[in-house]
Parts: C-alpha cells; sequence; structure tokens
C-alpha cells in the first residue's frame, strides 16, 4: 500500500464500524495513516474517537471492518502482541512501581536483562527530558508534568512502529498543555514513530499534527492537513468546530450574489460551486475588517461596537449587526481607532467568504 | 469561619481526650495486674505479687494445644478469606454485571446477623449434613461471618485503584497471568494485607461461632470463658495478657520494619 507521493501506509483502516447495543459508535469509518506522520483524529465527546482509538489498540472488538497494520489484518491479534502501545487518558502509570520500574515494563515482560533494560530505560528518560537521577523515584512523588513524560518514555521504550495517545493533555492546566503541545511535536520529529493523537480540541490538533481528521458521530467528515481544515472547511461543523468564527445562512439570489436576511442585504461570494443554492457563508474573524468608506471591502455590514478584548497580539471586537453579531479580530497595531457603543462599517472580500453546508 | 479557640476549649478537649484513651486502656492494665496476683482472685489493693500463672502459661501442654487450634483456624481463615475476598471484591467493585446489586446485598446480610444465632444454624446444618463438627467445621463457619467483611475491606482497596493500568500492561506485552502478577496483586497489596489481618484477628477473638462449631476441640476464647465460668485462676488473665504482649511486639517489630524500609528507600533515591 503505497500514498500518492510515494510514502508508505503504515495504519488502514477500513470500513470500520462499532456498536454498542442499538448505539452506533463508529459508523463505516476508512483512513490510511501513513509512516511516521504525527495523524490527529479530533471530534467532541461522543463522537467516537476513543472507540477508534481502543478498536486500533487492541484493547476493544470492531463490529464490522478491517484494521490493517502494514498489510496485516489486526482484528484477531489482541493488543499485548500488537506492535503499538498507547498514552492513556489517565497515563494509568503504574503507582506501586518506580519511574524506572515503568518505563522497563514492556522490556521486562519480553525477557530482556535488567542491565539492557536500564540501558534502554535511561536513554527514553533523556528522550523524554526526564532527569537520570529519577529512576528510582516513586510514581507518586512525580508532579503532573513528570508524570507524562514518564508515560511517554514507558510507550517508546517497548519500540512500537505506531504511538497511540488518548487525550493524555485533557487534565493539564493550560501552560503545562501548551508547554507539552511543543513537546510532543519535537519528541515526534527525534522518534521518528507514527504517532495517532486523539483529542477533542482543534486547536491542539492544529499545533501538532501533520494531518487531521475530524470525527462527528461515529463518521469522518474531513481529512487534511492543518492548512486544508483552516482554509477550506467543508462544513459548517467543521469551521465551528474551529473556535469562534462567523457563520451567515445564505441562498442563492439574482447576478450571482447571495441573500443574506441576518444582515438584511446580499453578499457576493468568490468562486460559489454551481450546484449551491443554500447553506452557510463563513468568514473568519481576522478577514473582517473596519471600513472608512463603503467601497474599501467588496461586502460591508453596519452595526454597534458593543464589546472588545484584549487578546494579546490581537484585539477581538463584537459589532451587533442587524439579526447578527459579528466577531472582528485585528491585529493590535491595527486596532480600531474608536469607541464601544460606536455606530460601525465593516466588511470583507469576496474571495474570504467560503459556502460550506451543515 | 472558626473564631479562636479559647483556653477553656482546649482543655476540655484534652481532659476527654485523656479520659477517653484512659477509660479504654484500664481494662488492659487490669487485665495484666491481676494475671500477677499471688492470691486466686483479684482486690485490691494487691498484697503479693507473682509470675507463676505465667509459667503456666507458657508450659501447660494444654494451652499449646488452644493456642495451636485458635491459630489453625485464624490462619487458614485468613488466607481462604483473602482468596474468597479477592474475587469477590473484583466481582463487587469492579465489574458491571447482571445481579451485582442483589450480589452486593446478599453478601452484607451473615455480617448483620447475629453470630450465636448464625453458629447454632451452622450447627444445625452440618448435624444434618451428617459431619462431625471440630476446628476444621470452625473454619467454614468463621468464613460465613469473615470473608464478607475481609470481601468489602478489599472493596475499598478496588474502588480507588485505576483498572487502566491493567489495560496499559497488557498494552505493554503482558499476558494475563503477568497483569496479574505484576499490576492487580501488588496494586491491591494493602488491601489484600489488612483483609489478612482483618481476619486473623476477627477469627482469633471468635467466641460465638467457635462455642457451636469447633466440636471436641478448644479455641483459646472458649477455653477462657469455661474458665471464667468455673474454676477461676490467674491463669485466665495471664492467657490474656500474653495476647496483648503478643500484640504489642508485633506492632513494634511491624514499625520498626517500616521505618528502615523507608530509610533504605529514602537513601537510595
Amino acid at each position: 500500500m503505497t500514498a500518492k507521493d510515494g510514502r508508505k501506509t503504515i495504519l488502514r483502516i477500513e470500513n470500520l464500524t462499532k456498536e454498542f447495543g442499538h448505539f452506533t459508535a463508529i459508523n463505516n469509518v476508512s483512513l490510511d495513516i501513513i509512516d511516521g506522520e504525527f495523524f490527529t483524529i479530533v471530534g467532541p465527546s461522543g463522537s467516537g474517537k476513543s472507540t477508534m482509538l481502543r478498536i486500533l489498540a487492541g484493547l476493544e472488538r470492531p463490529t464490522a471492518g478491517k484494521v490493517y497494520i502494514r498489510d496485516e489484518v489486526m482484528n484477531d491479534v489482541p493488543a499485548n502482541l500488537r506492535p503499538t502501545s498507547m498514552v492513556f487518558q489517565s497515563l494509568a502509570l503504574f503507582n506501586h512501581k518506580t519511574v524506572g520500574q515503568n518505563i522497563e515494563f514492556s522490556q521486562k515482560m519480553k525477557g530482556v536483562g535488567a542491565k539492557a533494560r536500564r540501558e534502554r530505560c535511561l536513554e527514553m528518560m533523556a528522550m523524554v527530558h526526564l532527569p537520570e537521577d529519577f529512576v528510582n523515584k516513586p510514581i507518586t512523588q512525580c508532579s503532573g508534568g513528570e508524570r507524562q513524560r514518564v508515560a511517554l518514555a514507558r510507550a517508546l521504550a517497548s519500540d512500537p512502529d505506531i504511538l497511540f495517545f488518548d487525550e493524555p493533555l485533557s487534565a493539564m492546566d493550560f501552560r503545562l498543555r501548551k508547554l507539552l503541545e511543543v513537546e510532543f511535536k519535537d519528541l515526534h520529529r527525534r522518534a521518528k514513530k507514527t504517532f495517532v493523537y486523539i483529542t477533542h480540541s482543534l486547536e491542539e490538533a492544529m499545533i501538532m499534527s501533520d494531518r487531521i481528521a475530524i470525527l462527528r458521530a461515529g463518521e469522518v467528515v474531513q481529512v487534511g492537513t492543518p492548512d486544508e481544515i483552516y482554509t477550506t472547511p467543508n462544513s459548517k461543523f467543521v469551521s465551528e468546530f474551529m473556535g469562534e468564527i462567523n457563520t451567515l445562512e445564505v441562498e442563492r439570489g439574482k447576478n450571482g450574489r447571495f441573500d443574506c436576511p441576518q444582515i438584511g442585504h446580499s453578499v457576493k461570494v468568490a468562486n460559489a460551486p454551481k450546484d449551491f443554492d443554500r447553506g452557510y457563508l463563513i468568514i473568519r474573524p481576522e478577514s473582517v475588517r473596519f471600513l472608512k468608506r463603503k467601497t474599501d471591502a467588496e461586502n460591508q455590514a453596519t452595526g454597534i461596537l458593543f464589546n472588545e478584548y484584549a487578546l494579546g497580539s490581537r484585539v477581538q471586537y463584537h459589532v451587533k449587526s442587524a439579526e447578527t453579531t459579528f466577531i472582528v479580530e485585528r491585529l493590535r497595531e491595527d486596532a480600531y481607532q474608536g469607541n464601544v457603543d460606536d455606530e460601525v462599517m465593516i466588511g470583507w472580500d469576496a474571495a474570504d467568504g467560503i459556502l460550506v453546508s451543515d | 469561619m472558626f473564631s479562636e479557640t479559647k483556653p477553656w476549649m482546649r482543655n476540655t478537649i484534652y481532659a476527654w481526650t485523656a479520659a477517653v484513651v484512659v477509660f479504654i486502656y484500664i481494662p488492659i492494665v487490669v487485665i495484666i495486674m491481676a494475671s500477677f496476683v499471688k492470691s486466686r482472685f483479684f482486690r485490691l489493693p494487691v498484697r503479693a505479687w507473682e509470675t507463676k500463672w505465667y509459667e503456666e502459661a507458657l508450659t501447660a501442654n494444654l494451652m499449646h494445644q488452644l493456642h495451636l487450634t485458635s491459630f489453625y483456624i485464624a490462619g487458614s481463615v485468613a488466607i481462604l478469606s483473602v482468596i474468597l475476598g479477592f474475587f469477590g471484591a473484583l466481582a463487587f467493585a469492579r465489574y458491571e454485571w447482571k445481579g451485582r446489586h442483589l450480589y452486593q446485598k446478599l453478601l452484607m446480610v451473615p455480617i448483620f446477623f447475629p453470630q450465636a444465632v448464625l453458629g447454632l444454624a451452622l450447627l444445625l446444618w452440618f448435624t444434618f449434613l451428617g459431619i462431625i463438627p471440630t476446628w476444621h467445621t470452625a473454619i467454614i463457619a468463621h468464613l460465613v461471618w469473615i470473608a464478607p467483611i475481609v470481601t468489602l475491606v478489599i472493596s475499598i482497596q478496588v474502588y480507588g485503584y485505576d483498572t487502566a493500568q491493567e489495560e496499559a500492561a497488557f498494552d505493554l506485552g503482558a499476558n494475563r497471568f503477568q497483569v496479574l502478577r505484576e499490576v492487580t496483586l501488588p496494586a491491591l497489596a494493602p488491601g489484600l494485607l489488612s483483609g489478612a489481618l482483618f481476619a486473623f484477628l476477627l477469627s482469633w477473638v471468635n467466641f460465638s461461632l467457635s462455642t457451636y462449631t469447633t466440636g471436641a476441640d478448644n479455641t483459646v476464647t472458649e477455653w477462657l470463658y469455661a474458665k471464667m465460668i468455673v474454676g477461676y485462676t490467674p491463669l485466665v488473665p495471664a492467657l490474656g495478657a500474653l495476647s496483648v504482649y503478643g500484640s504489642i511486639i508485633i506492632l513494634v517489630v511491624g514499625y520498626l520494619v517500616y521505618r528502615a524500609r523507608a530509610r533504605s528507600k529514602a537513601a537510595s533515591s
């Protein structure tokens, strides 16, 4: 199995379905994950992403469909015999063992001698930036960040072809999460392994991943690079999942324009698909700007600036216009010169709007 | 939220605490005093002391026999109830299965049953089955009452244990047996140990069940009771006091071992 650009597929998911009684957690999903990539599956809670990961790891059996690793069917191979390992959401560290004993576990199970095990352990600890003298530290005395690194080192020590991550950062505080996101990406480059990561945060996925699959109610709705997902979301679900965004209901009108009842007049959209009749127009907050004259942008709306929020390097504005509220984001040096409660004119160009279905 | 503690409040708390502690320990002190009395009965003030009752308690064949019987029963009960309780606690606290709630309730019932009634019921049942009661049947009788308690003690440990650890071990290449040996048993070890201790102690001091179900064999508690009824001598408190000394020695040794281990751990890390 080879992908278009010649890189090999390491993990193939073919028509995977998982049912729990009458509930379908995963519905006919097919995906190809390429050797060495950082692949993230994103979805809200209940979208089936955890179930998917558990099936891939061999902790759960699919109802239908097949999982291949390097062209070999894995359906009947239990987790302990798969060339994969998992970093769990709870980390699932062995609390009664030391840092070293945790990391050496997989090697011990393979019957590797104590000396070789310790060598491998120290190598892994260096890889995840754990100081060497932590080797005899009890897990119960480790901090959150240290535990996270032990879990990583433990999963890496078994030398798996694929590493699975089940939302390992979801319980971390903001600063630690940001730090570890960067470390994960960096580790991925150094370890030269395939990472399959699941999270409910598209923002987190964007930072780390080579490719992202977005899961909704057990179905894959879009697969692409972070750039593709960001610039060309294929549905309202994907675009809104990414965070704050302007969504306007639109319908095909006269002269190739689209009617938008929420702002009370029609708008111009570039590259509208011929068969698109009604749906949503997506406009990024950073694509909307304040206008001095009507001719400064191809589309305009007027409204009341009713709040502004400092976001660090950017400033966010909420503008109430007819039956909608626009979110506008400008860089700090390009901030709006005026006051809250001003009547303002905002606008965007035809090329900045994306038409999507539900 | 709280106003500052006034001296009289603190003094009252100290006095109350001291009263409770004295109340708990006075009977033990009395037993120890009674075991050294020269006269046959214990009367204050004590006029003469002696240690001959200890000689008898430590050397008499009968005493050895009593302790051995109690020890065999308590030891067997401890081992068997931990084995039963381990699997019972997994069913109780971990797995969701049909009938689990009924099981949880049924398991509790023997604990609340009056022990004398339970002992009698068991004796009748053994007789009906044609089994002659000996210390072996007492083990079964003790288990009926103690195994549920041990199951509960171990369940507390099971509730507080992240079962994802077992999946992690499995994912890292361990087979079922290795998961049990490397993860489940060590993680639950504190619960298993306290369960075993509990079982041993409850069995050692049990009288109501033993009196019905040991048949011709006698445990320490049965003998103490019989001696209280007919033919009291200071041998009775001497025997009781020996148990107290035994407990103190076990506690002190346990503490020293714990401290030594904590020190060697601190030194190595």
